[in-house]
């Protein structure tokens, strides 16, 4: 397989008049998702989603991804001009960058973010189209056995970076499997927790739980937080500085340090569970230890503001390794991604890329287009995200319900889905309160009937036997990873924790 | 409240649990794995988990609830209520006329003292909204139980 002329043939699928404009829609709102707080891309995704349905499949992936991506620029936004993350894996970009933006650099923060952003989305998705097909090409010999502990690496992984309530993780992990298991029984066509209700034979849907949890849930913890209360008085203004561009320094201080987190968030967003919170902070750590001015961290340190934007992006892009090439989603956004996959008819896994090369080069090419927009959209459009921030979430509120109950009724046209929705929100509520996790609940929803079906068709093939599972060579590699990763991932958990706690405390 | 919450997520996992003990056979006519195996592994776990953690949250009942404000708490259940309202009213009225009486009513609560504001944006939002789905989408918005007379 040549990968340059396969990239060429995604670039000419994806430079079509109607696929850019997608491209840009997606980019466009991918950054608004991620510039208020409380909403991340899985909400984004989750809420946008039955939005894409009277579109083709090319443009609407196309989109979607832009949005998953664009969120992780417009998070930035907020956290440098107002000291609130627009979602978790930009907590790390306010430790520098609101101090950046208070010393009256706020322009130079704002540049830097975008490019720092692009230098780690771009190298991101390099590394996706040099090793997408070799992933692909090592996956293609897994069977049943391989991809049931493949999806249960990816829930381990998750539970054991929930940290200290990993048993909360677990509990909501198991909901999650319990609400997969709802419906017809395909191997013997019993119905299992259907109640005689026709709505529930092909079992609950993924988008009203993913939207209820990501959607409502949030908004509704927003509300419980009082960030409908909270103005945006604090928002610092960049027009009234001398300098909006950054200087020759801030571009000749940073230009290692976004090579080296380019790649570090990639590989941790290559390991399902990790993700870009964890890499943000990982790298904001890494880059103050590896700093001849540690002490400047926290104070307006430009290399400590582009650290973590970089590495959020890359580990963006590093979760399409698993999603495109196993089909095992590795976070509740690429859950919400592999979601429209399936909506489109599309299966990804080892075959995907083979069998659909239009559409996984389409968007492999439609990601450099997307990062190349974004850098341009987040430079210069930051006036209009500003104004974005400044609309009080009061009369947000109302409106992203409003957008929930509909998206969430155009899929199907199903009442029962939409209760569900509403049901799902009010649960997210207070598993978000309590320290449930819903990307472990909505990560399961999506591996749970996945996870049985290979365990049953496994357990069929080896008579009963479970130790079908080390005596293939797959299997047993599997197991070891998965072994090392959950030992290895908390002390990379406790080393991206130590940077917040630090910042926290002042040191 | 969480000790609530959790006793709820309790009886929901042991009702859960019995019915994949009582209505799912855990192996087939043929010895295969049923359509009971992985219920009855699942509820089981989640049982033993749960039963855990309400036993913590006795423990530690004072020092584990979550102390929200009366003012956080009543926010986010006004919300609530207010959407439950909302889905009620889409049942009744349909998708733009529901949605236009949630959001007056709504912003009305949320938004006050904006009356101009907060009109424009209860007709505004819903036309958008429609004509987004309805006419460019061409996706389904919820249907009236009651006809309007408009």
């Amino acid at each position: 397989m040549d990968i340059f002329s396969d990239l060429i043939m995604g670039l000419s699928i994806a430079i079509t008049p109607i696929n850019l404009l997608y491209l840009l829609i997606g980019a466009v709102i991918g950054m608004i998702v991620g510039v208020i707080p409380g909403f991340g891309p899985s909400a984004g995704l989750a809420i946008l989603l039955p939005m894409t349905f009277g579109m083709d499949p090319i443009g609407a992936i196309m989109m979607l991804a832009a949005i998953y991506y664009g969120a992780m620029y417009g998070g930035t936004i907020t956290s440098i001009l107002l000291n609130t993350p627009g979602e978790s894996a930009t907590v790390a970009s306010t430790f520098d960058g609101f101090p950046l933006a208070k010393n009256g650099r706020a322009g130079p923060a704002l540049v830097m973010q975008a490019v720092a952003s692009f230098v780690g989305g771009t190298m991101g998705i390099i590394l996706i189209t040099l090793l997408a097909p070799m992933f692909a090409q090592v996956s293609r010999s897994f069977g049943p056995p391989e991809y049931f502990l493949l999806a249960l690496m990816g829930m381990l992984t998750l539970i054991v970076m929930i940290g200290e309530n990993w048993r909360l993780g677990i509990i909501s992990a198991l909901i999650g499997f319990a609400l997969g298991t709802v419906g017809v029984d395909l191997e013997t066509g019993q119905g299992r927790y259907t109640f005689g209700s026709a709505e529930l034979i092909g079992g609950i849907y993924f988008i009203p739980i993913a939207i209820g949890l990501f959607g409502l849930g949030e908004l509704f913890f927003a509300f419980y937080s009082g960030l409908h209360r909270t103005g945006t008085g604090g928002i610092v203004n960049y027009e009234t500085e001398e300098r909006f561009w950054p200087t020759r320094m801030d571009w000749i201080s940073t230009r290692m340090t976004m090579v080296r987190h380019s790649i570090l968030g990639f590989v941790v967003g290559v390991i399902p569970g990790a993700g870009a919170t964890i890499a943000s902070l990982m790298a904001y750590s890494t880059e103050r230890s590896l700093s001849k001015h540690p002490e400047n961290f926290g104070k307006g340190e430009m290399a400590g503001l582009v650290a973590p934007e970089t590495a959020n992006n890359a580990a963006s892009s590093g979760a399409m390794i698993p999603l495109l090439t196993l089909g095992i989603p590795g976070s509740a956004s690429t859950a919400v991604l592999l979601a429209a996959f399936v909506l489109w008819g599309l299966r990804p896994g080892p075959l995907f890329m083979e069998q659909n090369p239009e559409l996984a080069w389409g968007l492999i090419a439609s990601m450099y287009l997307g990062n190349m927009a974004l850098l341009a959209i987040s430079i210069f459009a930051i006036p209009l995200f500003v104004q974005i921030i400044k609309v009080p979430y009061r009369v947000l509120g109302p409106t992203v319900v409003v957008i929930c109950a509909l998206g969430t009724f155009s899929v199907n046209a199903s009442f029962v889905e939409l209760y569900i929705m509403f049901a799902a929100g009010i649960a997210g509520f207070f598993m978000r309160l309590y320290g449930f996790s819903p990307a472990a609940l909505v990560l399961a929803l999506v591996l749970g009937p996945l996870a049985e079906e290979a365990l049953r068709q496994t357990l069929a093939i080896s008579r009963g036997s479970f130790s079908i599972f080390i005596e293939r060579p797959a299997s047993l590699w599997i197991i070891v990873v998965t072994i090392v990763l959950v030992v290895f991932l908390p002390l990379l958990n406790r080393f991206g924790s130590k940077a917040e706690t630090a910042k926290k405390s002042g040191i | 409240m969480r000790l609530a919450f959790l006793l709820v997520v309790l009886a929901g996992a042991i009702f859960y649990t019995y019915i994949a003990f009582v209505d799912l056979s855990f192996m087939t006519r043929s010895g295969r794995l049923g359509p009971g195996f992985f219920p009855r592994l699942v509820g089981v776990i989640a049982v033993l988990f749960i039963a855990w953690s309400v036993f913590d949250a006795m423990r530690d009942r004072d020092s584990t609830d979550a102390g929200g404000s009366n003012s956080a708490w009543s926010d986010a259940i006004l919300l609530m209520a207010l959407a439950v309202g909302y889905a009620v009213l889409l049942r009744l009225f349909g998708g733009f006329v529901a949605t236009v009486i949630y959001l007056a009513v709504a912003l009305a609560i949320l938004n006050r003292r904006r009356h101009l504001q907060n009109g424009i944006l209860a007709v505004a939002v819903p036309s958008g909204v429609y004509l987004l789905f309805d006419s460019l989408l061409n996706a389904n918005m919820p249907p009236a139980l009651f006809d309007m007379p408009f």
